[in-house]
């Protein structure tokens, strides 16, 4: 029987077949290439669907995979360079996410797109496409080298999809500052790419060979000779060396993730269109940082200052960014803060040990949250592209799908039982508070994440109010523009996901009544085969987790029930107390802003705690400076030497073109005088007189 | 491939046929011209030139293949008593003779178009190849003063061939003043070895010197003796500071006398001083008295740098290929300056007889460009070839090739036999040949600003005035073309020929 495994490749390579019918075919086909894309993400949705049926185990025994595609770089007497595939339940999860939302967001586009006439559709489709390719390919890389290729490559799809409406004041401003910001932590995850390679001669990711296996080895048994080598050579010890690593390659995931400090891109990306912000800036690229986390997470486990690290940066984000959501006026301004908020749930969630935590509210998040911008998506149709809640209001009975499915979203995003971001949000923060018991940092970061709950579940319901609710606030919005099946089918099938994904983990129930319902969690753990020779099963990871890097559970008063209903009926209070709140201030016919109130606060808020402010300053005041100096520097000593050398060359050579003069006589004698001087020097140092 | 055999069915004195043919077609030219002394029939006169010394180039080249003279067949072929010798550099240098000479003979077709006296041009011009050939065989001090002379009285006269042209006389005439105070250099110089050794054939002064004639008392005679060969040796090269008469000789030239001098004389220089510093002056044997290959660094040094400074500023395009010229001696004499006991001496010199070689196409090819231009009359200096390639793109587009490729660009030859002579001073690895590797280095980075104002001027620049390229001459095309396409050749083609240069170079030692 023919295996899944060999069409791995294929589940990027449609979409990258489709990028190019679109960019050369695409202005003569019908729907400008929307429908290549369609039928490529349709396909790679299946073999993924495929490929997790594998990895599950029904389909035989094979449950993970490695193969090296193509080597594009021998090494001689070193290591080769090369593109491979990895399929093991974290990618081939991943791989189901990617190319579901991707397909529904091309299905949508039609709508969001097609249905307004804009122009430039080949491109965009094209762009889209690349976009699939790229994040597949990145997903189930099987070394960091290929990883940062298409990490890079997704990168690129996003500047351009950002920009899409160039001719536009903002498109591109905000494409450029997306590009520059995730590139400055970019900058970082290549210096740790090749410091990864230069300590231990490989990506990999897993398997004996891989290099968080060679770390782990380093560490807790004998070290291997390479990594001796090198350590010797910059002088530390293996876990001084190999935080130094982490941390380097989280520079790009702080950047993709959009994570405190490198976040300020994404609010500016949802300049791009909607299915582009909930696909990329939403559900799946931004996701790749998160991703990479947990794809080396046997790297991370052994540097517990970068868990640490990890863990509060995530806490952080998640409360900062909430706290700017609660003021902002624009619908996808809600949802792009939302965004960096809920990421900095998952980097607490991985930061503390809660590996599986992450990944499934990863899961959850790519669902509601994409479901969340198709929603705004469509109201923004609704509303002729005014994207201010203050315009809109009482769209509840004009656009019920739309309300209906939003609503979903919602409950999910907020943290309302049973919806899937209840269960995955409580169980990052259960994670977070039993890992941070016995440790003060995670406690805190915990602390932070916890806060942000209320946040959250106000800041998702004054949106859903002011939108939907009261009565219209203007003409569009009392007579909104119908949207078509393309818009509505995607929505329907997120908004039953988003109610009911969550069921795929339903860890309180099953701590309360002993039925064996955590489904992701017995997926992530894996195989026999996936621990013992892939190395990327829970079940490997685990005992790293307790020995090395120091995280063990505690629970208040010493019972694990006791502390779980604690902590879920905590997290699930402040959700319903912020959801009152935001119903209290603005399910009213009139509401008026009411964050005014906030005085000093709400500007603070509303300039997002000046954080663009201050890296504007640090590019134009610290970096430009700097760049004026190098360019002085450039221009007067090294230009100037090179000038001076040429013009001293010229003067010279004009002298030496003298001697020419023009006269036999003079010739004669410079001859003779030169051959005299030849004569005595030689005799001197020939001792010939 | 050619049976071996024939190397034992011929004679030894076929060995010189090139030589032979070369005279016997300057015979045969004047020949020529006492049947019909009116130069009525210009196309017969280029045509027996060519002829004769395409024959002498095949014949060579025929030879190298076979490998006349070379270990393989049994060593080198020596004739009268030993005063000449044929082997493997003698026939490599021959051949670039014989090529340069070819299509300096089809380029002269054209530029001589109209002019009296051709007979008695092409008969100077075989002669003095005749001469460099000798030159390249010569194995005795006697003979090598005769060789010398025999090549460089016809390009007295070549020089001053234009008889109404101040400056083409006024060039001759100094060429000939610098040239006999040389020559007189260099007969001194023989007169004061042959003192100390009593011998003039080029081994039997080793043996004489390695066997401690030269006493304690006349080292000083012997070391100035010495000296002055190499000056007049450094004459012929065109190097620092014999080097007074090449500018004004190779702008006042015709301009395709000026490419003949500037690759193939300087050429026959070279190999008389390989020839003669190898074989008479080994290193081992004259070093407490003289250690030449210092003078040749010094030499080469002054020579590189004076001649690629002075071109950089020059305003006329043949003066500044000229002055380049002088830069090339110096990239030449690096091979001949780190002979030393510790280098792979075979693979030295072997670099130099490269750059040499593939000199002789890409030099001549410009000069052949320059007289082109001069053909036309369209002007001198570098605004005059402005905008030239809108009218003759091909010959401007071969140009660029020789260009570029004397600057060291891969586009050509030029950039592999620099390389070469780059690698040869790696392999040497003293401190002078670390100096000498940079200052080549230097100078091929000043040489390209030269260069490339030329081809900024013809491909970039717009015309200055209106003018009207009249028509393109079939013959000097011919040898432009076929200069750059051999130029280009040499790029993938290098390995061939310098397998045949090594190996020549390696039998000398």
């Amino acid at each position: 029987m023919v295996s899944a495994f060999e069409f791995v490749p294929a589940i990027a390579v449609l979409p990258l077949v489709s990028f190019v019918v679109a960019l050369t075919f695409g202005k003569w086909m019908p729907k400008k290439g929307a429908l290549a894309g369609i039928f490529a993400t349709a396909g790679s949705l299946l073999i993924s669907i495929w490929t997790a049926l594998t990895v599950a185990g029904f389909l035989g025994s094979e449950t993970a995979y490695h193969e090296e595609i193509w080597t594009f770089a021998t090494g001689i007497g070193t290591f080769d360079l090369h593109l491979g595939v990895f399929v093991d339940p974290l990618s081939s999860l991943m791989l189901l996410i990617v190319s579901l939302i991707s397909l529904l967001v091309f299905v949508f586009s039609l709508g969001y797109m097609n249905d307004e006439d804009e122009t430039g559709l080949p491109r965009y489709y094209a762009s889209l496409s690349l976009f699939s390719f790229s994040m597949l390919a990145f997903v189930f890389a099987d070394n960091i080298l290929m990883a940062f290729m298409f990490f890079e490559l997704v990168g690129l799809c996003s500047f351009l999809l950002i920009g899409f409406w160039f001719r536009e004041d903002a498109p591109p401003s905000a494409a450029k500052k997306a590009f520059l910001v995730t590139r400055f932590g970019d900058f970082f995850f290549l210096i740790g790419v090749v410091g990864i390679f230069a300590t231990f001669g490989t990506g990999l990711f897993a398997t004996e060979a891989g290099f968080p296996a060679m770390a782990e080895q380093a560490i807790t048994g004998e070290m291997p000779g390479p990594v001796s080598e090198f350590l010797s050579a910059v002088g530390m010890g293996a876990q001084q060396w190999f935080t130094i690593l982490g941390l380097l390659v989280l520079g790009g995931v702080v950047g993709k993730s959009a994570q405190f400090p490198l976040h300020t891109w994404l609010p500016d990306a949802m300049e791009g269109p909607t299915p582009v912000s909930a696909l990329i800036h939403a559900a799946t690229m931004v996701a790749a940082g998160v991703y990479l986390v947990a794809r080396m997470y046997g790297f991370y486990l052994l540097t517990p200052t970068t868990m640490a690290i990890i863990a509060l940066i995530g806490g952080f984000t998640a409360l900062f960014a909430a706290t700017m959501g609660v003021v902002k006026q624009e619908l996808k301004q809600v949802l792009a803060y939302s965004t960096i908020s809920q990421y900095g749930y998952m980097m607490l969630a991985l930061g503390s040990g809660g590996y599986v935590a992450a990944v499934f509210h990863l899961t959850t998040h790519a669902v509601f949250k994409a479901l969340l911008f198709l929603g705004a998506g469509s109201v923004i149709i609704a509303m002729h592209h005014n994207e201010n809640m203050w315009d809109m209001g009482g769209l509840k009975e004009k656009m019920p799908v739309t309300y209906w499915t939003f609503l979903s979203g919602s409950l999910a995003l907020a943290g309302i039982v049973p919806f899937a971001g209840f269960w995955s949000k409580d169980e990052v923060l259960y994670e977070a508070l039993i890992h941070g018991l016995g440790n003060p940092v995670l406690l805190v970061a915990w602390a932070m994440g916890l806060l942000a709950v209320f946040l959250t579940g106000f800041y998702t319901f004054r949106m859903v109010f002011l939108t939907f609710h009261g009565e219209p606030r203007s003409d569009t919005a009392e007579d909104p523009e119908s949207v078509r099946w393309n818009v509505k089918l995607p929505l329907g099938i997120l908004g039953v996901l988003a109610a009911t994904i969550g069921f795929i983990n339903m860890v309180p129930i099953k701590k309360l009544t002993g039925l064996k319902i955590d489904f992701l969690h017995k997926w992530l753990v894996g195989s026999e085969t996936l621990n013992a020779e892939f190395l990327t099963g829970l079940e490997h990871y685990e005992p790293i987790l307790k020995n090395v890097a120091g995280i063990e559970a505690s629970y208040i008063a010493g019972s694990e029930i006791t502390t779980l209903l604690l902590s879920a009926a905590l997290s699930l209070g402040l959700a319903l107390a912020g959801v009152g709140l935001a119903y209290r201030l603005y399910a009213v016919p009139e509401p008026v802003e009411h964050t005014k109130k906030l005085g000093g606060l709400r500007t603070l808020l509303m300039h997002n705690y000046y954080q663009d402010e201050y890296q504007v300053w640090l590019a134009e005041g610290v970096t430009l400076p700097l760049a004026r100096v190098a360019d002085t520097f450039d221009q007067g000593i090294i230009d100037g030497v090179v000038n001076g050398i040429s013009s001293v060359s010229l003067f010279s050579g004009d002298r030496v073109r003298r001697i020419q003069t023009g006269v036999v006589s003079n010739y004669a004698a410079l001859l003779t005088i030169g051959l005299a001087l030849l004569l005595i020097a030689f005799g001197i140092v020939g001792g010939w007189f | 491939m050619i049976p071996l055999q024939t190397q034992s069915t011929l004679p030894d004195w076929a060995a010189l046929a090139p030589t032979l043919l070369l005279g016997l077609t300057a015979l045969a030219l004047l020949l020529v011209d006492s049947i019909d002394p009116d130069d009525d029939s210009p196309g017969l006169l280029a045509g027996v030139a060519t002829l004769g010394s395409v024959l002498a180039m095949v014949v060579t080249g025929w030879y190298l293949v076979a490998g006349t003279g070379m270990p393989r067949t049994g060593g080198a072929i020596e004739l009268f008593n030993g005063q000449l010798v044929v082997d493997g550099m003698s026939l490599f240098f021959t051949f670039i003779f014989a090529s340069v000479t070819a299509l300096v003979s089809v380029a002269s077709y054209d530029y001589l178009a109209d002019r009296a006296h051709q007979a008695e041009y092409y008969a100077l011009v075989l002669l003095a190849a005749t001469g460099m050939t000798l030159m390249a065989s010569a194995n005795g001090l006697a003979t090598a003063f005769v060789a010398l002379e025999l090549s460089s009285l016809p390009s007295y006269g070549l020089v001053a061939f234009l008889k109404n042209n101040r400056g083409s006389v006024e060039a001759g005439l100094k060429y000939f003043l610098i040239g006999a105070v040389s020559s007189s250099v260099l007969v001194y110089g023989i007169s004061l070895v042959y003192a100390t050794t009593g011998v003039m054939k080029l081994p039997a002064i080793a043996t004489a010197l390695g066997g401690g004639v030269a006493g304690q008392g006349t080292l000083g005679v012997l070391g100035v003796g010495i000296l002055m060969v190499a000056g007049g040796f450094a004459f012929k090269t065109a190097s620092v500071p014999f080097h007074f008469w090449a500018p004004e000789a190779y702008e006042g030239a015709p301009a395709p006398i000026s490419g003949f001098l500037s690759s193939a004389s300087k050429a026959a220089g070279f190999v008389l001083a390989f020839r003669v510093f190898v074989t008479a002056f080994p290193l081992e044997v004259v070093a407490g008295t003289l250690d030449w290959t210092l003078a040749f660094t010094v030499l080469a040094l002054v020579t590189m740098t004076l001649g690629n400074f002075a071109a950089a500023t020059q305003e006329n395009v043949k003066r500044m290929l000229a002055y380049s010229s002088i830069g090339h001696a110096g990239y030449a004499l690096i091979g001949i300056a780190i002979v030393t006991g510790t280098a792979n001496q075979g693979y030295a010199l072997g670099a130099s007889m490269l750059h040499l070689f593939v000199y002789g196409f890409m030099n001549t090819g410009a000069f052949l460009f320059v007289a082109l231009v001069e053909y036309w009359g369209v002007g001198r200096t570098f605004e005059d070839y402005n905008g030239l390639a809108k009218q003759a793109p091909v010959a401007c587009f071969a140009m660029t090739i020789f260009l570029f490729s004397l600057a060291g660009l891969p586009i050509g030859g030029g950039a592999l036999s620099k390389w070469a002579l780059l690698s040869a001073t790696a392999s040497a690895a003293t401190l002078s040949a670390y100096l000498l590797a940079a200052a080549l280095i230097v100078n091929s980075a000043l040489s390209l600003f030269y260069y490339s104002r030329v081809v900024k001027a013809m491909w970039i620049e717009e015309p200055a005035g209106d003018f009207e390229v009249s028509s393109y001459p079939t013959g000097l095309y011919a040898a432009v073309v076929g200069a750059a396409i051999v130029t280009f050749l040499l790029l993938p083609a290098f390995g061939v020929v310098s397998g045949t240069a090594f190996d020549a170079a390696a039998a000398l030692f």
